[in-house]
Parts: C-alpha cells; sequence; structure tokens
C-alpha cells in the first residue's frame, strides 16, 4: 500500500513497535505536565505535544512514534471524553482484532 | 437527500427483489449452494486490513473475497486522513488502525450542498458502501458516510469484525450466547483481556467438531418448546440428508403428535430454520448459511 497506517495497538504489544507510528485507545490514569500515562491494557507513557489536551480520567486516542525506551512521542492526541464505556476496551478491541491477524497488520 | 436516497433505494432495492425480500429466500431454491449468492449483498463489518487484502473472485469483475465468502457491501469506521474534492467524486483516505483506504462519495450535480463534507480530517466516519477496483487498484463506493458521535461505535466496530471474522472461520459461538450480538462481542472482548495467550478459544469454547451444532442449537433459542423438539429430531436423526424427514417419522421419533409437528413446522418454516424437501410435509435443515 501506499503510506503505512498507524497500527492499533494495546500497551503490552509496544515493544513490537519500536520505531513505528502507532494509534493507542485507553484511560488516562495519570498526566503530570507534559507527560501522560495511559491504560490500554497495559501502561503507555506518553510524551505529548504543547497542542494535546487530555483530562486525567478520561479515554484517550494517541497517534504517535514508538520510542526505543517504549515510551510513545505523541503527534496527535484526542480527549475521548468520559463517556467511553470501559476505556479499557480500547486496548482490548486492539489486542482483538491483532490475535486475528486477518484482520489487522501483520506482528 | 431526496435524490441522495434515490441512489440507494435503487442498489438496496434491487438486492432486496433478488433476495426475495428475505434473508432466507434465495436459500429455498437452491439448498445449501444458494447461500452464497445471499451472503454476497448482505452487509459486512470488516477492517481495513481486511478489504486490502479481500481477494478479487473472478478476474475482471468487481466481486471479492473475506474469509472464502463473497462480499460486495461492507461498512467500516475509519478515521478521515485526507480529504480530495473532485469534480465528480470526493475521494476519502481512511486509516482505522489496520491500514489505509480510498473512500469515493460520488457526487450529485442537482445538489450542490453535498460537495461540502459534513466532516473534517482527523475525524472518525462510519463508511457504508460496496467494493470496488478500478485499474487494479481497491476502493469503497461509498453510499453513505456519517460521522461517528460516540466514540464507543469504533471499539464496538472492530470488535463485530473480529465477531464476524471468527464467526465464519470458527463458527458460531457456543451456548448460551444465541441472544443479542452486543451482548456476545462484550463478552468475546472479556475474554479476550482474560485469555490473551489463548487466542483460539476467544469465542468458541470447546472443541472445534462440535461447534456446527452447537450453532444450530443456539439458533433455536426462543423458539417454542415444540419447534425445539422437531428442530432437535431432525439435528439428530440418522441420515437426515438432502431429502429429510416426513412429518409422521418426526412425530413417532421425537413423540409429538402431528398436529404439534405440523405447528412446529410452521414455526420453524417461518424463522426460516427448515425448509419442505419432497413434498410439504417433508422437512431438512436448513444449514446452508
Amino acid at each position: 500500500m501506499e503510506s503505512v497506517s498507524t497500527a492499533r495497538i494495546s500497551g503490552n504489544m509496544i515493544a513490537n513497535y519500536v520505531g513505528q507510528n502507532v494509534m493507542v485507545v485507553g484511560k488516562v490514569t495519570q498526566l503530570r505536565g507534559e507527560t501522560a500515562t495511559i491504560d490500554a491494557n497495559g501502561q503507555v507513557h506518553a510524551l505529548l505535544s504543547r497542542d494535546s489536551h487530555l483530562m486525567a480520567g478520561n479515554g484517550a486516542q494517541i497517534i504517535g512514534k514508538v520510542l526505543p525506551d517504549l515510551s510513545i512521542k505523541v503527534l496527535q492526541a484526542m480527549d475521548l471524553g468520559n463517556n467511553v464505556g470501559m476505556y479499557n476496551k480500547g486496548g482490548v478491541t486492539a489486542s482483538a482484532i491483532q490475535l486475528n491477524t486477518p484482520l489487522s497488520l501483520p506482528e | 437527500m431526496s435524490a441522495y436516497g434515490g441512489y440507494s433505494t435503487t442498489s438496496y432495492g434491487a438486492a432486496g427483489g433478488e433476495d426475495g425480500g428475505g434473508f432466507f429466500g434465495g436459500s429455498q431454491f437452491g439448498g445449501s449452494q444458494g447461500a452464497k449468492a445471499v451472503n454476497e449483498e448482505s452487509l459486512r463489518p470488516v477492517t481495513i486490513k481486511q478489504i486490502i487484502d479481500a481477494e478479487p473472485a473472478y478476474a475482471g469483475e468487481a466481486s471479492f473475497r473475506i474469509d472464502g465468502l463473497d462480499v460486495k457491501q461492507v461498512t467500516f469506521v475509519g478515521m478521515v486522513r485526507s480529504i480530495s474534492p473532485q469534480t465528480t467524486n470526493i475521494t476519502y483516505r481512511l486509516d482505522d488502525g489496520t491500514g489505509i483506504i480510498e473512500v469515493k462519495q460520488w457526487l450529485d450535480a442537482d445538489k450542490q450542498e453535498e460537495s461540502r463534507p459534513a466532516f473534517r480530517e482527523e475525524e472518525y466516519v462510519r463508511v457504508w458502501g460496496r467494493l470496488k477496483s478500478f485499474s487494479n487498484k481497491r476502493h469503497v463506493g461509498a453510499h453513505v458516510i456519517k460521522p461517528v458521535k460516540d466514540f464507543n461505535e469504533v471499539n464496538y466496530h472492530l470488535l463485530e469484525a473480529v465477531y464476524v471474522h471468527l464467526f465464519f472461520t470458527k463458527g458460531a459461538p457456543g451456548g448460551g450466547s444465541g441472544g443479542g450480538g452486543g451482548n456476545t462481542t462484550n463478552g468475546g472482548a472479556n475474554s479476550v483481556g482474560g485469555a490473551r495467550d489463548d487466542s483460539d478459544s476467544m469465542f468458541v469454547d470447546g472443541g472445534d467438531d462440535n461447534s456446527n451444532a452447537r450453532s444450530l442449537e443456539a439458533k433455536v433459542q426462543g423458539y417454542s418448546a415444540k419447534a425445539r423438539k422437531m428442530f432437535e429430531y431432525l439435528n439428530c436423526a440418522p441420515n437426515s440428508g438432502a431429502e429429510g424427514h416426513h412429518i409422521n417419522m418426526i412425530a413417532s421419533g421425537s413423540g409429538m403428535s402431528v398436529g404439534d409437528v405440523n405447528e412446529a413446522a410452521d414455526e420453524l418454516l417461518g424463522h426460516g430454520t427448515i425448509y419442505t424437501t419432497l413434498d410439504d410435509e417433508t422437512f431438512a435443515i436448513l444449514d446452508g448459511y
């Protein structure tokens, strides 16, 4: 394909995606200045960009690059509000499609 | 909306006509063989990766197969990566985290306001459309594109795509899940989280050999006791081949009166679970779909 899609992953898969762009959906558990911790079926450490407006306790989707220390350099962040049923599902959803490789990217 | 509605009515209306107005209509004629033609026009939830990987069924024709099944109509969600308005259509590039696909929405020259999309880049949308191939490039011709208002729809859709994929590749989920698809999907999600290393057991618990019989049993959940009894008999009866079983055999074999069997047969026929074979009093299970 022309340009590469950002793989939808959960927190526990992050080690397989170093250097690639990924998409993570989860719950913001901690927000400290320019870093956030996101629970997406596994903890993800995110280095936020200046214009990302996440809220602790809300659901969030981040798109960014996985750094060698397994944190994510965020390119785009989206606040999903507090109405996303069981935030962890985002991560679980990613797990579900990844486990069924015909539906998702090859590992 | 009226001109727009005309377009989708044509396409859906034609599909309905072929099907004889019902999901099982086509199967009545050809038995299990007829199921393919019906499935082709049914709307399937997919991930974009599945669209990209769909194998062309016949050379030069806009027909594709996913998991070995012909697929034409699909629905999926994706994030809008780019919007490029053209003279005759708007081309979107959508990304759902599994792949990127082009989606074309054809413009109606009479309707000016349609040329302005109701959503922007970096927003999620849901697409209903038809798989197309043009000079070896795959795209989706959209009937409808709607912005996703509730993010839950993204997760819900992806899980539904997983569910349908597993349904076709591994059979229906085991007993106790004959209810709403939503519940089934949620249950599946939970089991993914719980048993992550054991991907094979996501929806189908127990042996795979059994899955066909289980799915048949799941189908009659919610039917009357008589209908279930008759179905059970047909399901378990020896050499229940294409000829099926006569009403008298069913009555004596299942210990019901002929009248009860008749009632049960009416119900099962109404659901499309069984069909008549040699004559109006001989029945077999419709398991072709």
